[in-house]
């Protein structure tokens, strides 16, 4: 049986001007998965899940959401036409994102802000939009700011918004860009576990990200990229155990070592 | 003291034409320069050039010139208007590049991921416009607002040399008859500071209903 995978990308490319920071991703995303993308900074990583919502056009190859192309009239290879703006719209729809600042609009309650994709883009009555976006930030464990404004969140708080946001649109795959880099580590692990407890309910996720054990426990898919290129990809226990790529072991390596010594501390 | 008083009436007349002339002026500018701003936004690549080219001609050259050309240059094919009229449209065709560029750097305030955000969540451009960038936007730009309506008054003398009877006229005009000097200025001065007064005040309040709760982070 081979379902209709819900994010694909085949051989996608992307250059700004003669630097090609993308030289042909291939990735196939199913319900339910979580793939994580890992690599050195500038390896393309954020650059390639920024492609899968057409916030960054890619140039070569082709995203498909769903089984349907994105950004584009048509696939191929030669000169194309970009898709209207209300199309890339409608095939982006079951995508959502999480950004690593946040991106939180801050002249908005955190009532607003989650709601706000569903009212500006008129997908729900305002009185349906404010009672999803409640059932949001409760998965998330924020009802109780729903009225506050970003800037008097922390930043952890703060990230939650930005899930809850992600959430209240009931996206079919959601797209996390870093989303606990921008953060003071005693704030990560709670945003971490709401993207656990989003993993335990199903959802199909993507997420670009630095946090090595949380991506080897909570992965079906790890993606090792290098120079805009993936260089490994498969299941965490190939990756993160027993990996026989040289330039992965040595990007490993600090983390392997932080876990044996704090293992060892414990003992 | 006496001869201070006697000022009074025609300084009165004088300040309502000033406040006239230059609010009206500065309505249309700030509009003016919010709709510039708008199209440049949404249709970069057919009027970005325009744009720029409007700001760098009007921006570049003296009021003084602006306001002649309009005056006694229009006559020539055909459009004439009273001096007040004249002011009012050359003076708004000026502030309005100044607005606009005010509206710009309001606009260049807005971090651009929060449109990234809005374009990721399905947001079109007009809502995003209207409800994410036009309130950050115009909290904003409402102190340099405040700032060119003040610039517009004062500039508003420039009209004195074409015979509108505004307050720099008036005082002109009263030392010529009279030959005291310091009574009128004084008086002059007066009044300006009156009318920009009440501007930065407006201005503030203004900010304050706004944005009577926001948070800025």
């Amino acid at each position: 049986m081979s379902s209709l995978p819900i994010l694909e990308l085949r051989a996608v490319g992307k250059s700004y001007g003669a630097n090609r920071v993308l030289k042909g991703i291939d990735l196939t995303v199913q319900r339910g998965e979580i793939v994580s993308l890992i690599g050195p900074s500038g390896s393309g990583k954020t650059t390639a899940l920024r492609c899968m919502n057409f916030l960054e056009a890619y140039d070569e190859g082709e995203v498909w959401i769903k089984g349907q192309l994105l950004g584009y009239r048509s696939a191929g290879r030669a000169e194309r036409d970009l898709d209207s703006e209300k199309s890339i719209a409608d095939v982006r729809r079951p995508v959502s994102m999480v950004f690593q600042q946040f991106n939180l609009w801050p002249h908005m309650t955190v009532l607003g802000n989650v709601a706000a994709p569903l009212v500006l883009s008129k997908k729900a009555d305002k009185g349906d939009a404010y009672k999803q976006a409640l059932a949001a930030l409760k998965r998330v464990g924020l009802v109780e700011k729903a009225h506050a404004y970003p800037a008097s969140l922390s930043g952890g708080q703060q990230q939650r918004v930005g899930i809850a946001r992600a959430l209240a649109i009931e996206p079919e795959v959601m797209l996390l860009d870093e989303p606990t880099s921008a953060l003071d580590p005693e704030l990560v692990e709670e945003v971490l576990s709401v993207i656990r407890s989003l993993a335990q309910d199903g959802m199909t996720m993507v997420m670009v990200t630095h946090e090595m054990s949380f991506a080897a426990k909570i992965s079906d898919h790890v993606v090792f990229m290098e120079a805009g290129k993936i260089v490994e990809a498969g299941p965490p226990e190939q990756l993160f155990g027993n990996t026989r790529t040289p330039r992965l072991q040595q990007f490993l390596k600090p983390w392997f070592d932080r876990s044996l010594t704090s293992v060892a501390g414990v003992e | 003291m006496n001869s201070f008083l006697f000022l009074i009436p025609r300084f009165a007349d004088a300040i309502l034409v000033t406040l006239e002339v230059s609010v009206v002026a500065a309505f249309i500018g700030a509009l003016g320069g919010f709709v510039l701003n708008a199209l440049r936004l949404r249709f970069p690549r057919l009027l970005g050039a325009l744009y720029r080219i409007y700001i760098w001609l009007v921006r570049g050259t003296p009021y003084l010139s602006q306001l002649v050309i309009v005056y006694f240059g229009l006559p020539v094919i055909g459009v004439t208007m009273t001096a007040v009229q004249a002011t009012i449209v050359s003076l708004a065709i000026y502030s309005a590049a100044y607005f606009a560029e005010i509206f710009r750097a309001g606009w260049a305030s807005i971090p651009s991921g929060h449109m990234e955000a809005a374009r990721a969540f399905g947001i079109d451009r007009w809502s995003a416009f209207r409800s994410i960038e036009l309130p950050q936007a115009i909290a904003f730009v409402m102190p340099l607002l405040a700032n060119q309506t003040i610039l517009v008054i004062k500039e508003s003398a420039v009209a004195s040399i074409i015979t509108v009877p505004e307050l720099t006229m008036t005082a002109s005009d009263i030392v010529s008859s009279t030959y005291t000097y310091i009574g009128p200025y004084a008086m002059l001065i007066i009044c300006y500071w009156l009318l920009t007064q009440c501007v930065a005040v407006a201005f503030k309040w203004a900010s304050v209903l706004i944005a009577p709760s926001r948070k800025t982070s």
